[in-house]
């Protein structure tokens, strides 16, 4: 990668009480670059992802965004939820806008930005619809929106397709490549699907658990656009069958330990 | 894309067969009420044939109209509608007022909690005689009934509906830089508002109940008094027209919440 660094992690670790979630992870996230993070339940991914967008304190170590120390949350990165936590009592366009209304910059050109986005992600002539009369996929395509709304130089997803079915996460990974191509945000995207880490990104981080760790770091050298029909091809299941090989033991580790 | 996305919404029911089940649910509703009070009126008419014990329909309609041609109804109604008006309206703001402070101030709710439920499982109607003594034979002893007997149900609903706000949506909108102001304004406030709504519903019953027996206990003028006295001298058809037109203003008032329930928050079902 030739792109600057956009993130620098810094012997970052978290624990809660005497539990060590995450210990000392240091790692550069280049601009541009889409970034995914895979491993078992437990292993911390959603913590540091949450820790990078201020949601929680890390006890020691540092994240810089462009070389800035950061302390807390703030517009220069937009978060994608699990769930998509969209306000019920606002429509798609005054939910996707609720950042720059925070910001206090909801104006008529904020207004054309936002109606364009819209158009993005799909859901032009939703503009007026409530959340509740929206399915799950398009209310997914609102929560991007809303984080894309205030132009952040980093876009946190945390397993935003999870809650999907198989058929509709398919179409919004392509769909989300799409609307990447458009801007190249910088990325970091927490999933625990192994295929769809590989489809969607430059890099792979494979944590291992207690204490989450980076692993491996895996370049994925396939080329740009991808058809959903690369899924099939022998490279790409090569990757994801090293990756799988890679936290085997720690899936099956989480998953007895569950069922205790 | 927007094709696909089309497809992912919702498919809305049609206007005409909204209507068509609109006008079913209230063709039964009518109905209903039609045969209630032909059953009464035969009832009163052919069963019990005297108007002292039960009077018919047709007879409160005759004394409706007598007491409105006096004057004496208007007289009732006005003198009844502001005690209820000022007692509740005082209640509710002082109600929100104390369910947003015991909301936001953990000293606040421990301050006021046993108060609140107390109060609340207190039958507060009972102590109406009291009020009478102390604030008087006027409308200030209703309004102080009325208030006392409304004001919990709005601040305890306040209080509820400020304390479940969602936490996930607090943390979408702090994730965005958002302030302790901005998250109240634009998180707690609305998600309670369905929630307050639904206290102030509950207080126009309580509202009104508190009106009718404060009256009974003391007073010069109004619906429970026109009741009272109707009922001393065994005046039953006037008897029914008051108890019938505190019927109509509670649900006069109940839908009318509804209405603006659905104006204010058209989000919700």
């Amino acid at each position: 990668m030739d792109m600057p660094v956009k993130l620098s992690v810094d012997k970052l670790t978290k624990k809660y009480n005497t539990l060590e979630v995450l210990r000392s992870i240091s790692a550069e996230i280049h601009r541009g670059e889409f970034v995914s993070i895979v491993g078992p339940s437990g292993c911390g991914k959603t913590t540091f992802l949450r820790i990078v967008g201020g949601l929680e304190k890390a006890n020691s170590g540092e994240v810089r965004l462009d070389g800035r120390v950061l302390t807390g949350p703030g517009s220069d990165r937009g978060f994608v939820f699990q769930q998509d936590n969209l306000l019920p009592w606002r429509t798609v366009l005054d939910n996707t806008e609720i950042g720059p209304e925070i910001g206090g910059y909801r104006n008529a050109d904020q207004r054309k930005k936002t109606l364009k986005l819209l158009k993005l992600v799909g859901l032009a002539g939703f503009e007026n619809y409530f959340p509740r009369q929206l399915s799950g996929g398009m209310r997914q395509r609102v929560n991007l929106a809303r984080a894309l709304a205030v132009d952040p130089d980093l876009l946190l997803m945390d397993e935003p397709f999870s809650a999907l079915d198989a058929q509709t996460r398919e179409i919004m990974q392509t769909e989300l490549l799409r609307i990447w191509e458009e801007g190249r945000k910088t990325v970091l995207f927490v999933t625990h699907q192994i295929d769809e880490a590989v489809y969607l990104s430059d890099r792979v981080f494979v944590f291992a658990r207690r204490p989450g760790c980076i692993n491996e770091i895996m370049e994925i050298d396939l080329p740009r656009p991808r058809p959903l029909s690369m899924k099939r091809t022998p490279e790409f299941v090569a990757y994801v069958d090293h990756i799988w090989k890679l936290i085997e033991e720690d899936v099956r580790a989480s998953v007895l330990e569950e069922h205790a | 894309m927007a094709d696909a996305a089309l497809t992912e919404a919702q498919t809305q029911p049609g206007w005409g067969s909204s209507l068509a089940s609109g006008l079913k649910a209230r063709a039964w509703g009518l109905g209903s009420i039609a045969g209630g009070l032909l059953i009464w009126e035969l009832i009163s008419r052919f069963l019990v044939g005297n108007k002292l014990f039960l009077a018919a329909p047709s007879q409160v309609v005759v004394a409706f109209i007598e007491l409105t041609r006096s004057g004496e109804l208007s007289k009732h109604i006005y003198i009844s509608g502001l005690e209820f008006l000022l007692g509740y309206s005082v209640a509710c703001i002082l109600g929100i007022l104390l369910g947003l402070a015991m909301a936001q101030s953990t000293s606040a709710k421990q301050a006021l909690q046993p108060w609140v439920s107390g109060l609340y499982a207190t039958p507060t109607v009972a102590l109406a005689p009291l009020f009478i003594l102390w604030f008087g034979i006027g409308i200030m002893s209703k309004v102080v009934v009325v208030a006392v007997l409304v004001i919990f149900p709005v601040v305890i609903n306040t209080e509820a509906g400020l304390r479940t706000t969602s936490p996930q949506l607090i943390e979408t909108v702090r994730s965005f830089g958002a302030n302790a102001r901005q998250i109240f304004f634009k998180v707690a406030l609305p998600s309670a508002l369905p929630f307050i709504f639904a206290g102030l519903k509950l207080g126009i019953g309580r509202g009104l109940i508190g009106v009718v027996v404060a009256e009974l206990f003391g007073s010069r003028a109004g619906l429970g008094q026109l009741i009272s006295q109707s009922a001393e001298t065994f005046n039953m058809p006037a008897l029914f027209a008051g108890v019938t037109i505190l019927a109509a203003a509670g649900i006069a008032m109940t839908s009318g919440f509804g209405w603006l329930e659905r104006k204010l928050l058209p989000w919700r079902e």
